[in-house]
């Protein structure tokens, strides 16, 4: 009977599993085909994936794209990072009522469409002459209230009897929180750098708004491009969206075991 | 002490970030410029242009350019590929915030969207009737009427939205059918021929996307009527030719004579996987009917039926299509309405060379040479080019407007629940108080 129940388990969790993975397959099966074979529902793997592949470079600027969203992603990640765990340390370590204060008003920020911050942020960007600039397009999203709440809670589990025997051993509190704070805390900040890389990758909106170089071309532009036209090359679409999507897996496989103990929130 | 310093630096540096992202402090000044800061090219002889198809008006843009090199070798063309919503979006970024500076000297607009924006950010645009740079009578009308605002001409024409019907003859012949049953024809014949086609064959004889007003907004264009009075005040409610274009709508779903579907993805299948025996949209759709080369010789292409007993009663009307605009913050102006001027306003020789990649001319000379009287295969043997020139130069024209994109939205609504059962003059009300919400009435 325990058998029985097990196996119906498992043959519904197959089920739901293969209804997830299926679109992944389809988008790596598609980016194999011509426009026409993906349209008339081509399922198994075919043979145009290197053609496809020159299609879609003689197209786009797939390199450049590439190194460009690497570049700001990477940059982002390690800056989101630094600034909002040194934020949510300091609103929990050195917590008092005025910080709660100021918390809970970052907190209300997270309401806040980004479209409504929009042109106000695209006026003041621009009297700075910071469009088209790297800047530009990192410092809206360099500091969000979600991390800083992140590293807060984080935080929140962090042992003050350490605090305190590394004070008396002599630590000065920057170096508390470099060396102490940052290498227990490594779950929290794997999660954080998923998820800070994945909204870097993926952010569309405000870098199509301020730059308009065509140099400065991300992989998420390359692929509304691809889009566009009245006749659209479905091989080629699914290929760009397909090369779009393995950093973020990769990152996530990389980080993954970390990724589920900051979100449980683990502390070792 | 130290520890109130510390902490005081602390939330100070993550102030700092936040605050940034609001427009506060200039103090971060990490990263680098190395895109620069000016969206035109700094050489004098350089136009930044925006548009969006590879295949089609990026295309088109480069073979102009090589056409006004001819006479300036000193040009040259910066073409960034950026989506139409893509552009409207930096457009209202821009417009609203009030730096124009980010818009590119030659911008291309979807026409049903022109009026919009000239009137919601009109200096964004120049004014090319008082330019004297142009012969705007050599454009098809009902082309030209979508970027004419206030009898001033702020676009030049480009591409051809003209309605075609395009037709499986292969599967019309097996229901006993020829491709000239279906020309000059009206809705009710339409339908009678499609439910026989229907019956003996299997297949619709037509395809629309269900959350979409398209072939009801082809249908009101043909007969030169439009969902705006000439004030611009919603023609709605007791619009006789709305309501016949929706009764049509409603029949053509119940007959079977059309399908709906999702999306356009799916729209596109229904051609290409042979479900259907033909579509009605714009001209520009040959290139999706094109890609599946199997069923060449198999299309053929003839004017849309009309709506019997109203308006202007036409086979003809238009569905998208787009114009080219100059930026009034150009700073190239004149360079930029020469180079229009004598390419899309004045060379058939640029035309002659796009036309393979399925853009049409609206600028009527052009229409005239050898190659617009190429015989096309897929469409066994039509000299589709010529056809279509001829269609443009019958279409009614459309009164667009600012709020045509939510009135169109509206209807699309309307049609859906007209086919669920709903009563066509409540829905008609429903729809006009939805346009007159969103102008504030």
């Amino acid at each position: 009977m325990i058998k029985l129940r097990t196996a119906l388990k498992y043959i519904f969790l197959i089920i739901v599993s293969l209804i997830s993975v299926f679109p992944l397959y389809w988008m790596a099966v598609s980016a194999t085909h011509t426009s026409i074979e993906v349209i008339r529902g081509a399922l198994l793997p075919g043979n145009y994936l290197f053609k496809n592949f020159a299609n879609l470079l003689a197209a786009s600027d797939v390199s450049g794209a590439m190194t460009n969203s690497f570049k700001y992603s990477i940059v982002m990640t390690v800056l989101a990072l630094f600034i909002c765990s040194l934020a949510g340390y300091g609103f929990e370590i050195y917590h008092d009522k005025a910080k709660d204060a100021i918390m809970s008003v970052l907190l209300l920020a997270m309401m806040v469409p980004f479209v409504a911050i929009m042109i106000p942020l695209f006026q003041t960007f621009s009297k700075w002459g910071l469009l088209n600039t790297t800047l530009g397009f990192l410092l809206p999203t360099i500091s969000t209230p979600f991390l800083i709440m992140l590293f807060r809670q984080s935080a929140r589990s962090f042992p003050h009897d350490i605090l305190e025997a590394a004070r008396l051993d002599g630590l000065n509190e920057f170096h508390i929180f470099l060396r102490i704070f940052i290498p227990t805390m490594k779950s929290t900040y794997a999660s954080a750098a998923i998820i800070t890389f994945m909204g870097a990758w993926n952010s569309y909106l405000w870098p199509k708004v301020i730059m308009t170089e065509k140099t400065s071309i991300t992989m998420p532009m390359l692929v509304a491009n691809l889009k566009e036209g009245y006749v659209t090359d479905y091989g080629i679409l699914m290929l760009a969206v397909l090369l779009c999507s393995i950093p973020t897996v990769i990152i996530f496989f990389l980080l993954q075991k970390q990724f589920a103990e900051g979100i449980t929130g683990a502390v070792k | 002490m130290k520890k109130r310093i510390l902490s005081a630096i602390m939330i100070g540096a993550m102030c700092t970030g936040l605050l940034s992202g609001c427009g506060g402090g200039k103090a971060a000044s990490t990263g680098d410029s190395s895109a620069g800061n000016n969206t035109a090219a700094a050489d004098e002889n350089t136009l930044t242009v925006w548009c969006w198809d590879p295949a089609f008006n990026i295309n088109a843009m480069k073979e102009a350019e090589k056409v006004y090199q001819a006479d300036h070798p000193d040009f040259k063309l910066n073409i960034v590929e950026t989506p139409w919503a893509d552009i409207q979006t930096k457009l209202s970024t821009a417009g609203a915030a009030g730096d124009l500076s980010t818009l590119p000297d030659i911008f291309l607009m979807q026409d049903n969207a022109f009026a919009k924006n000239q009137i919601s950010f009109p200096d964004a645009f120049t004014n090319l009737t008082e330019t004297k740079a142009f012969d705007f009578t050599q454009f098809a009308p009902g082309k030209l009427a979508y970027s004419t605002i206030n009898n001033i001409n702020y676009g030049v024409p480009f591409d051809n939205g003209t309605v075609i019907a395009a037709y499986r003859t292969d599967i019309l012949e097996q229901a006993g059918y020829k491709i000239d049953d279906l020309t000059d024809i009206d809705w009710d014949k339409y339908i009678e021929i499609g439910k026989d086609v229907l019956a003996k064959t299997g297949k619709p004889l037509l395809s629309c996307q269900a959350n979409e007003a398209d072939i009801i907004m082809i249908m009101l264009q043909s007969t030169g009527a439009s969902l705006f009075d000439a004030e611009g005040n919603p023609n709605i409610i007791g619009n006789e030719t709305l309501k016949k274009a929706l009764e049509t709508y409603k029949e053509l779903k119940e007959s079977g004579v059309m399908v709906l579907v999702n999306d356009w993805d799916q729209y596109i299948t229904t051609m290409n996987a042979e479900t259907v025996a033909g579509t009605i949209n714009g001209c520009w759709i040959m290139g999706s009917i094109r890609a599946a080369k199997d069923q060449s010789g198999k299309w053929a292409i003839t004017n849309l039926p009309k709506l019997a007993g109203i308006g202007e009663q036409s086979n003809y009307s238009n569905n998208g299509g787009s114009s080219w605009a100059v930026s009034g913050a150009s700073k190239k102006k004149d360079l930029a309405v020469d180079f229009l001027a004598k390419t899309f306003a004045g060379s058939t020789k640029l035309y002659d060379s796009i036309l393979p990649s399925g853009a049409l001319a609206t600028w009527l000379p052009a229409g005239n040479t050898e190659a617009y009287s190429e015989k096309v295969e897929f469409f066994g043997g039509q000299e589709v080019y010529k056809l279509l020139t001829d269609f443009a130069s019958k279409t009614p024209k459309n009164n667009t407007g600012v709020y045509y994109y939510e009135a169109r939205d509206a209807v699309a609504v309307a049609a859906t629940n007209i086919i669920a059962g709903a009563d066509v003059d409540s829905e008609l009300k429903t729809v006009q108080d939805t346009v007159n919400f969103a102008m504030s009435k």
